[in-house]
């Protein structure tokens, strides 16, 4: 069963076209990895999906059709977007940026039951709840953002880029939670990423984009076994 | 010694009013980086729906009440139709949409109520409390009672609340926060039915003091610029701090500076705007955050 279905999706800022037509088919419960150099278009297309930029074509979460929604109406649909830059609500709380995360859910026990499983996941948060969000090192930041897409039950999430700026060793873990909560939530990921034998290691299917379009689809490992993408873009000789 | 107390203890009262003036300000400031210079002539047209409801009839804390739902509706729709369209624009572009609903909404109430000055019912009793020599009136308690009850309803609807968790969120990070699934458009909405609705208790609370009429908040909203820029544009607790000390400084300032006076008055807000912005102009409160990238 799909999770999440695009179809020819064209999007861009202005006059200027970033993505050419994209395709893609994410299975429920799966990870899928958007490779490809900078400017390829992979920022552009988790916008599009949760309609921080406008585009045309077709996107359908389960039976809903997410096309021209605002973003916040996309999120209250169960997709939760880790943006480019982590959006830290950087003045106010480690808790309260993971509260606003179940903003739009009722029941108050659930949410409080949700925070305690965020902390099982990212222990350093836990000690960290009452400090501002903005004191936060780097991988602590990216962490609380997933954190906070976590505390909607997204049906989708959206991940930019986790990698960005951190030390090897804190990505490693990050991307180790992420194949967690994936495997222990059944929650679809869609992450894009530069680190290509990273996201590789947990995602199930990949897709390598190039100047707005798709040139390149498998599985994880039919990428990571393809010797010419491997020059190419994932920066490294198999 | 006596003397000097009774003089702060005006400057209090006056203060108050300021910064119950400026924390309008500032939340629309918050929300939106707009500096609302209509924001006391908006108040100025709450406080004539007061006077209206009174005339017509209604006790006073009635109209009141009535007239703080106006203005909250009033509010969220001038900014739906009126600063909307301008939202994203450039900063002089919006200076400019307020001023010209500053003149507006002045021409309006001199149409509908005439410029001639209109007694406004002062809702505390005459008198005043004796304090050890000191004489405070019951309208000078009654004033910081008000604006204290308002303070801590901010406080709570801000800090305690699901929907002030959003507005505080949409204020830091608006692109992050429709992410998570704010409506952003209708919490600035919110914002400014908010900040309508506290200039509202302040024009209500300061016309006893004043008369009535179309032009009695300009000077007003003078003395809520400066506490605002003293305490920190970003910062609400700023800005009543910033009000107080406005409120105080203006006193002594009169009673003791043989120059000022009450002429010159008017001159001391200004001075202080002036040694902010020279000194430290993100003010007392104002937020210089160490961030780590």
């Amino acid at each position: 069963m799909s999770a999440l279905i695009v179809e020819n999706l064209v999007a861009g800022y202005g006059d200027a076209r970033v993505l050419h037509g994209v395709d893609l088919n994410v299975g429920q419960g799966e990870i899928c990895a958007i490779l490809g150099p900078n400017g390829a278009g992979k920022t552009t297309l988790l916008r599009a999906l949760s309609g921080m930029v406008k585009a045309r074509g077709t996107v359908r979460l389960g039976g809903t059709s997410l096309a021209g929604r605002s973003p916040d109406a996309v999120a209250r649909l169960g997709v939760a977007h880790v943006p480019e830059g982590r959006g830290t609500f950087m003045p106010l709380t480690v808790e309260e940026n993971l509260r606003l995360g179940a903003f739009v859910r009722r029941g108050k026990k659930d949410v409080d039951a949700d925070l305690a499983r965020i902390h099982t996941y990212f222990p350093v948060l836990k000690t960290r709840l009452k400090q501002a969000a903005g004191s936060l090192s780097g991988g602590e930041q990216q962490m609380l953002a997933i954190g906070r897409a976590l505390m909607s039950r997204p049906r989708v999430l959206l991940l930019d880029e986790p990698s960005l700026g951190l030390a090897p060793l804190v990505t490693r873990e990050l991307f180790r939670i992420v194949q967690a909560v994936n495997e222990e939530e059944r929650t679809t990921v869609v992450v894009v990423e530069q680190n290509a034998h990273l996201a590789l290691g947990i995602a199930q299917q990949a897709h390598v984009l190039e100047t707005g379009r798709i040139v390149l689809s498998g599985t994880a490992a039919q990428i990571r076994a393809d010797e010419q993408v491997a020059q190419s873009y994932l920066g490294y000789r198999v | 010694m006596a003397g000097f107390l009774q003089q702060v203890v005006e400057g209090l009262g006056a203060g108050a009013i300021y910064a119950s003036m400026a924390l309008a300000l500032v939340l629309i400031y918050q929300f939106t980086g707009i500096v609302n210079f209509a924001q006391g002539e908006l108040a100025m047209f709450s406080t004539y729906i007061a006077w209206q409801c009174v005339a017509a009839g209604l006790p006073f804390w009635a109209a009141l009440a009535l007239t703080l739902v106006v203005s909250f509706a009033g509010g969220m729709l001038v900014e739906r139709l009126i600063i909307r369209p301008v939202e994203g624009a450039p900063e002089l572009t919006i200076v400019i949409v307020t001023v010209g609903l500053f003149i507006f909404v002045n021409a309006a109430a001199g149409w509908i109520w005439t410029f001639l000055i209109k007694d406004f019912p002062n809702p505390f009793p005459q008198g005043a409390l004796q304090l050890g020599g000191i004489s405070v009136g019951f309208s000078t308690v009654g004033v910081l009672g008000v604006v204290a009850l308002v303070m801590v309803l901010l406080y709570l609807l801000f800090q305690h609340t699901r929907i002030g968790l959003g507005m505080r969120a949409v204020a830091t990070n608006p692109s992050s926060a429709r992410l998570v699934g704010i409506r952003v458009g209708w919490t600035l909405a919110l914002g400014w039915g908010l900040a309508a609705t506290v200039g509202a208790v302040s024009g209500v609370l300061i016309a006893p003091l004043l008369f009535l009429e179309p032009n009695m908040m300009g000077g007003v909203l003078i003395y809520a610029f400066a506490a605002a820029t003293l305490g920190g544009f970003d910062s609400p607790a700023g800005a009543v701090v910033g009000g107080v000390i406005v409120g105080v400084a203006e006193t002594l300032a009169g009673a003791y500076v043989g120059f000022i006076g009450s002429d010159l008055k008017i001159g001391v807000p200004l001075m202080i705007i002036l040694g902010v912005l020279l000194l430290r102009p993100q003010g007392l409160f104002g937020r210089a955050v160490v961030e780590r990238a």
